[in-house]
């Protein structure tokens, strides 16, 4: 049983490991940047710690700073929830060499599932169906890109091969773009990953992005809890997440949900973490990657299984047994996750400021997951990502009927808000039937040439 | 110093406003801090020091500022810390242990008083395992200790007060 667990994350995410914590009776070590004094996962846990200052290298990327905080004060626990340090394979190391509980799969698992290459070549070896793409390590010139274009066929989409979350990823549809895109790509995964190294995969026009949750034991016993549909993305960044996909039958969710489990336990998977699939018109699916972390969207998985995914994160750290069989795992209703950004809906443009007025929703099926609070001020230098408004009832119109009620009811004065498109989302067409692919957003975005790139902030998820 | 003449000494503060105040005699060297409803006093006896006597040009000193940091507060009151001009907050680069000495049974590099140059360490914070020195930034002396010696210490919480000369 762990007895302190340091939590080495911030914004909402901190707070969800706080209050799973102190279900489980474990004291709770936050810690946190210069800039994020006055934030609520600060207040709320048992003690709290300043790491650095506001830039994220310095605060909480920066390991030894971490780790210091976690063996000065006594925490025998680690959880890294998401972004930040999640899936970072020296991290979890390091979190061991010093005798600390990494709340995650093991290293090795972090390491392999990162290298999207390999897990590529991992699961095609397991019979998990994945996309036509580069053979190998990947590829690092533009010379040998064109080459598996050619092979592949136009459209191609060119990935980082250290990537995740979006970053380094384009969609090339003929040589030009390839050739304009690759080094683009290219660049941003040295930024953000500090690897040249990419691969190509056939891009699938009109497919979802249909991902399945994994609970898995140190016993080797894993159990999927259903798929989220997260198809509603802006620049392959998730907007609405839904549980149960609406399109999928009984039966191809239990073949999916098989090949998820497949792809866990033929590397001996451990933790939480989550299998994603591009679901084609056609009922085909292919393997994208595997998440070694709890997701931002755990909640709505959560709401449709009544599973505790956090602090099933921690039981399984801790050793223990999973509590549940596959067949014991059961389906209630329908559920949606909304993510609120601090952001100008028109623009997408990040809007930082003071939260001057702030009330949530409430009601039944109706959960707010924020660190937002009347007076907070959003820094500048983190993702924007400020609030999870997670909807539950029997159907799903019953589920879009109340998340209207409760988008109208939010209030948050002074800082400007996404939640204008969700409600726009909401009243479309195509979004009520259930009938969208992955560029469904991209109806509701300005003329290009008003979206100035601008630069990526920080990803915190 | 007998409390007949603290009070005498707290009195004066109060009728000047004065919210630290800071003496020494031949018996020894007194500090009163006045704000926020509490006062504190410390009292270091004659002799125990041998920094002392660097200071007896000016036997009493009066100064303008409001220490109200503790070391249990931490970064969180940082910004509450109004120094004089000639003053230099030294401030935790790094989260760790703080020690006043080398080794347990060491003396302090430093006292409040100890005169220090320019990179003379001031003390230690540990950080994974690795002592790490921190050093003066500039020759000047040391007024006050505001963090224990064995306690946990955050980013950017101050350590000490030194006097640039």
């Amino acid at each position: 049983m762990f007895k302190k667990l340091l939590v080495a994350n911030r914004g909402t995410i901190a707070i969800r490991i706080i209050r799973a914590c102190r279900e489980l009776g474990i004291s709770t070590v936050a810690v946190f940047s210069t800039a994020d004094k006055n934030a609520l996962h600060v207040r709320m846990a048992d003690e709290s710690v300043c790491i650095g200052p506001p830039a994220a290298e310095d605060s909480y990327l920066n390991i030894p700073a971490i780790l210091s905080a976690a063996t000065t004060f006594g925490a025998d626990a680690v959880h890294p929830g998401y972004g930040f340090l999640s899936e970072n394979g020296d991290f979890a190391e390091a979190c061991q060499r010093s005798g600390l509980n990494f709340v995650g799969p093991r290293v090795r698992h972090i390491r392999l599932m990162g290298d999207k290459p390999r897990a590529r070549r991992i699961m095609k070896r397991a019979g998990v169906p994945i996309l036509p793409g580069s053979e190998g390590t990947g590829v690092t010139e533009l010379r040998e890109a064109q080459a598996d274009a050619k092979r592949l066929g136009f459209p191609v989409l060119i990935k980082a091969a250290a990537g995740g979350g979006g970053k380094g990823m384009r969609v090339a549809r003929d040589g030009n773009e390839l050739t304009r895109l690759f080094p683009l790509a290219q660049g941003e995964s040295e930024a953000s990953f500090n690897s040249r190294k990419m691969y190509l995969e056939k891009y699938l026009e009109r497919s979802r992005h249909v991902e399945f949750q994994i609970l898995a034991d140190l016993q080797r016993n894993a159990i999927h809890l259903g798929e989220r549909d997260c198809s509603i993305q802006r620049r392959h960044q998730k907007v609405i997440e839904e549980s149960p996909c609406p399109i999928l039958t009984t039966r191809l969710r239990e073949k999916m949900g098989k090949a998820a489990v497949r792809a866990a336990e033929v590397v001996g998977y451990s933790n939480v973490g989550t299998v994603e699939f591009l679901l084609a018109g056609n009922g085909a699916f292919y393997f994208i990657e595997m998440n070694t972390r709890i997701q931002v969207e755990h909640g709505v998985t959560e709401m449709v299984t009544g599973v505790d995914l956090v602090k099933e994160s921690i039981r399984m750290a801790m050793g223990e047994p999973l509590g549940l069989k596959q067949r014991q795992v059961k389906f209630d209703g329908a559920s949606m996750e909304f993510r609120i950004y601090a952001e100008d809906p028109e623009r997408h443009i990040p809007a930082p400021g003071v939260v001057t007025n702030h009330h949530t929703p409430g009601g039944l099926g109706v959960r707010v997951e924020t660190a937002l609070y009347d007076g907070y001020r959003v820094p500048v230098h983190y993702d924007p990502l400020i609030a999870k408004l997670i909807v539950h009832a029997q159907t799903r119109a019953e589920v879009i009927a109340r998340a209207k009620a409760a988008l109208r009811e939010y209030v948050i004065d002074g800082i400007k808000t996404n939640i204008p498109l969700h409600l726009k989302i909401l009243q479309d067409p195509d979004f009520n039937r259930g009938e969208f692919s992955t560029d469904f957003l991209s109806r509701y975005e300005p003329a290009p040439s008003e979206t100035a790139q601008h630069a990526p902030v920080s990803k915190a998820s | 110093m007998e409390v007949r003449e603290l009070k005498t000494l707290l009195v004066l503060m109060r009728d000047y406003g004065l919210v630290e105040l800071e003496m020494e005699d031949k018996k020894g060297k007194v500090r009163l801090v006045r704000g926020g409803g509490r006062a504190s006093v410390d009292v270091t006896e004659a002799g125990s020091d041998a920094h002392l006597a660097a200071r007896a040009a000016s036997p009493i000193k009066m100064a303008t500022r409001h220490v109200e940091a503790t070391a249990e507060e931490g970064a969180n009151v940082a910004g509450k810390i109004d120094l004089a001009p000639n003053q230099k907050l030294i401030e935790s680069p790094m989260v760790g242990t703080f020690y006043r000495a080398a080794s347990p049974d060491a003396a302090p590099f430093v006292e409040e008083g100890s005169s220090v140059r320019k990179g003379q360490p001031l003390c230690i914070i540990e950080a994974m395992k690795m002592m790490n020195e921190i050093e003066s930034p500039a020759a000047g002396r040391v007024i006050r200790v505001l963090a224990e010696n064995g306690n946990p210490i955050e980013y950017g919480q101050p350590l000490m007060i030194i006097e640039v000369i």
